[in-house]
């Protein structure tokens, strides 16, 4: 069953056309950022118009510089939290029975099929209690209800594929539980463990609903920021297109650099569950 | 041999050190059980007693039981059979439409020829973009008269219809803008999955006289069974979630043509702050994620 060269014509011209439709968007963000505010809302729309560089002065000088920054506390603070605690659950998922194992595992199930407007509101109401309101520690907190779960299943798929007699030794060899974990399954699951932490990064960079309702003007990361260039009665166009490039330009670098990685990390929790 | 001499594994019965490491499997699952339990499972439950009660934002201080009330008006709501047949409209539409796109895409990608992993790659980059961006994007893309969807059907002298302000437009619209993400990772998923079918498998059925079409049905298909399954149901969860790209893109309208139950809990508790009896609408969001995803497994996921 070789292709013959004909379908292998008709793939890769079927393959251009898909990515045309996907790269259309992208243009379209592309060329409106550095319009000018006039010709990004004219009628009919114009394709190429006079060069500007005016959407990013602005987007650069207001409130969107700070929410840029809210987003990076926030983004690193969910991932080294996420991995700090899920990690190690991941870990300990893999190798064996403790108390509530079962439990865990079958949570793990559960907290993907809630959507998160189930927990939000109750999550609203403590947080208002506890005045964890428009403060990184209780969005952070409130980032981990989906993005724990899937890190310690994806962990603890990392963890499985690595030899028990290799902990094994080093337990005869003298280490501690927690040193065989630290020391020597650990390290074979690096690799693992950086694609989940990439993954969970892109995913608290781009989380939009939680924030919208338990950020405040302290800590609105650049997602819900970037939705204040969308007026109630008209939209600066260029201006949200400039501050979009900036909140995907990050993720796109990351993408194209770790492209076999996440493609195995997205992949991985499918293939295995 | 030498390691023989060192300490076998602390086991000082009374340090708190030797007991945390006895019991290390514990002590490194709990922490996420005790995060989870306080940040999913007692938020679930409070959520779920919520729909009993008459809780609202405006005066929490004098809420109290009403026993089913809320569900009787949930029952008598005329907007409550629109809305779960917005949703199932969304969550059918996207998850068939994403995942025959997808398979299809996923097939494309299968083959190995020389550029592929440019291929692969591209097709990445939708799944990766904030999905803030994708429907703020698209909202542009999809409007009347600046929008570029219109102006190159003007172009080819199609008729230029209102996406986001028809009522019977607005859904497919929606579904529309989520097939330039949802394809690609369908297609992403599926792909792994294509790649694992055994060679020896299917070069067996072309020599025993079987066409690509009998091959694809009778030996791809059944083998890529199980990630289907899996690609199918986390497609169909993530829909009744779907918020950005139906906020932004038509914030639920025209009326309520494009709302889902996703957006009315959202309006009814957080807007305006009817807790109580949004919470009553969460509880059929559940019932009807548990009846879809029985549903998908008894389709896709029974082992046969």
């Amino acid at each position: 069953m070789r292709p013959s060269r004909r379908i292998g014509v008709l793939r890769v011209g079927l393959l251009t056309a898909g990515l045309v439709i996907v790269a259309i968007p992208f243009v379209w963000i592309l060329l409106t950022a550095f319009k000018f505010q006039v010709d990004a809302a004219s009628i009919p729309p114009e394709i190429f118009s006079p060069f500007t560089w005016t959407n990013f002065e602005k987007v650069f000088q207001g409130p969107y510089l700070q929410s840029l920054g809210n987003s990076v506390i926030i983004t690193v603070g969910t991932t080294i939290a996420t991995l700090v605690v899920g990690v190690p659950a991941g870990y300990a998922i893999a190798r064996g029975r403790f108390f509530g194992r079962r439990f865990l595992a079958g949570f793990l199930l559960f907290s993907r099929m809630v959507p998160p407007v189930i927990f939000i509101i109750p999550l609203f109401l403590f947080f208002h209690e506890l005045g964890l309101i428009d403060s990184f520690v209780g969005l952070i907190l409130a980032y981990l209800s989906g993005l724990l779960p899937f890190t310690i299943w994806l962990c603890a798929s990392y963890f499985s594929d690595i030899p028990l007699e290799l902990e094994d030794a080093a337990r005869v060899d003298g280490c501690s539980r927690f040193q065989a974990f630290l020391r020597v399954a650990l390290p074979l699951a690096i690799p693992g463990v950086v694609i989940v932490g990439l993954l969970i990064a892109i995913a608290a960079w781009s989380e939009y609903f939680i924030p919208l309702l338990l950020a405040g003007p302290y800590t609105t990361p650049a997602t819900v920021g970037l939705v204040d260039f969308v007026g109630v009665d008209s939209i600066n166009w260029g201006a949200m297109a400039a501050a979009a490039l900036a909140l995907a330009v990050p993720v796109f670098f990351v993408t194209l650099l770790a492209q076999r990685g996440l493609l195995r990390g997205l992949t991985a929790g499918a293939v295995k569950g | 041999m030498q390691s023989i001499k060192q300490a076998p594994a602390p086991r000082r019965g009374l340090s708190l050190f030797g007991f945390l490491d006895r019991h290390f499997l514990v002590t490194a699952a709990w922490p996420s059980l005790i995060i989870m339990l306080g940040i999913t499972l007692i938020p679930f439950i409070v959520t779920i007693g919520l729909a009993f009660t008459n809780y609202d934002l405006v005066q929490f201080g004098k809420w109290h039981f009403i026993g089913l009330d809320n569900f009787s008006q949930l029952m008598a709501d005329p907007q409550m059979p629109v809305i779960v047949f917005n949703t199932a409209y969304l969550v059918i539409g996207t998850t068939v439409a994403d995942t025959v796109v997808g398979l299809g895409l996923a097939i494309l990608m299968e083959a190995s020829f020389r550029g592929v992993g440019f291929f692969r790659t591209l097709y990445l980059l939708p799944i990766m973009t904030a999905p803030i961006i994708v429907a703020l994007t698209w909202r542009a893309m999809f409007n009347d008269n600046a929008g570029w969807i219109n102006y190159f059907l003007s172009l080819a002298h199609l008729p230029q219809p209102t996406w986001l302000g028809d009522p019977i437009l607005a859904m497919p619209t929606v579904i529309i803008s989520d097939m330039w993400t949802g394809v690609c990772f369908q297609a992403v998923l599926l792909l792994a999955g294509l790649l694992a079918v055994s060679h020896e498998l299917k070069e067996a059925a072309v020599t025993d006289g079987a066409n690509r079409w009998q091959v694809f049905r009778h030996v791809t298909l059944p083998s890529i069974r199980p990630i289907l399954f899996v690609a199918v149901l986390l497609k169909a969860i993530d829909e009744f979630r779907k918020f950005e790209g139906i906020q932004i893109l038509t914030t639920g309208g025209p009326g309520i043509a494009s709302t889902t139950l996703n957006l009315q809990i959202y309006d009814t508790g957080l807007f305006y702050d009817q807790v109580g009896y949004a919470a009553s609408y969460g509880v059929l969001m559940v019932g009807m994620i548990a009846v879809t995803a029985v549903a998908i497994w008894f389709f896709l996921g029974r082992s046969r």
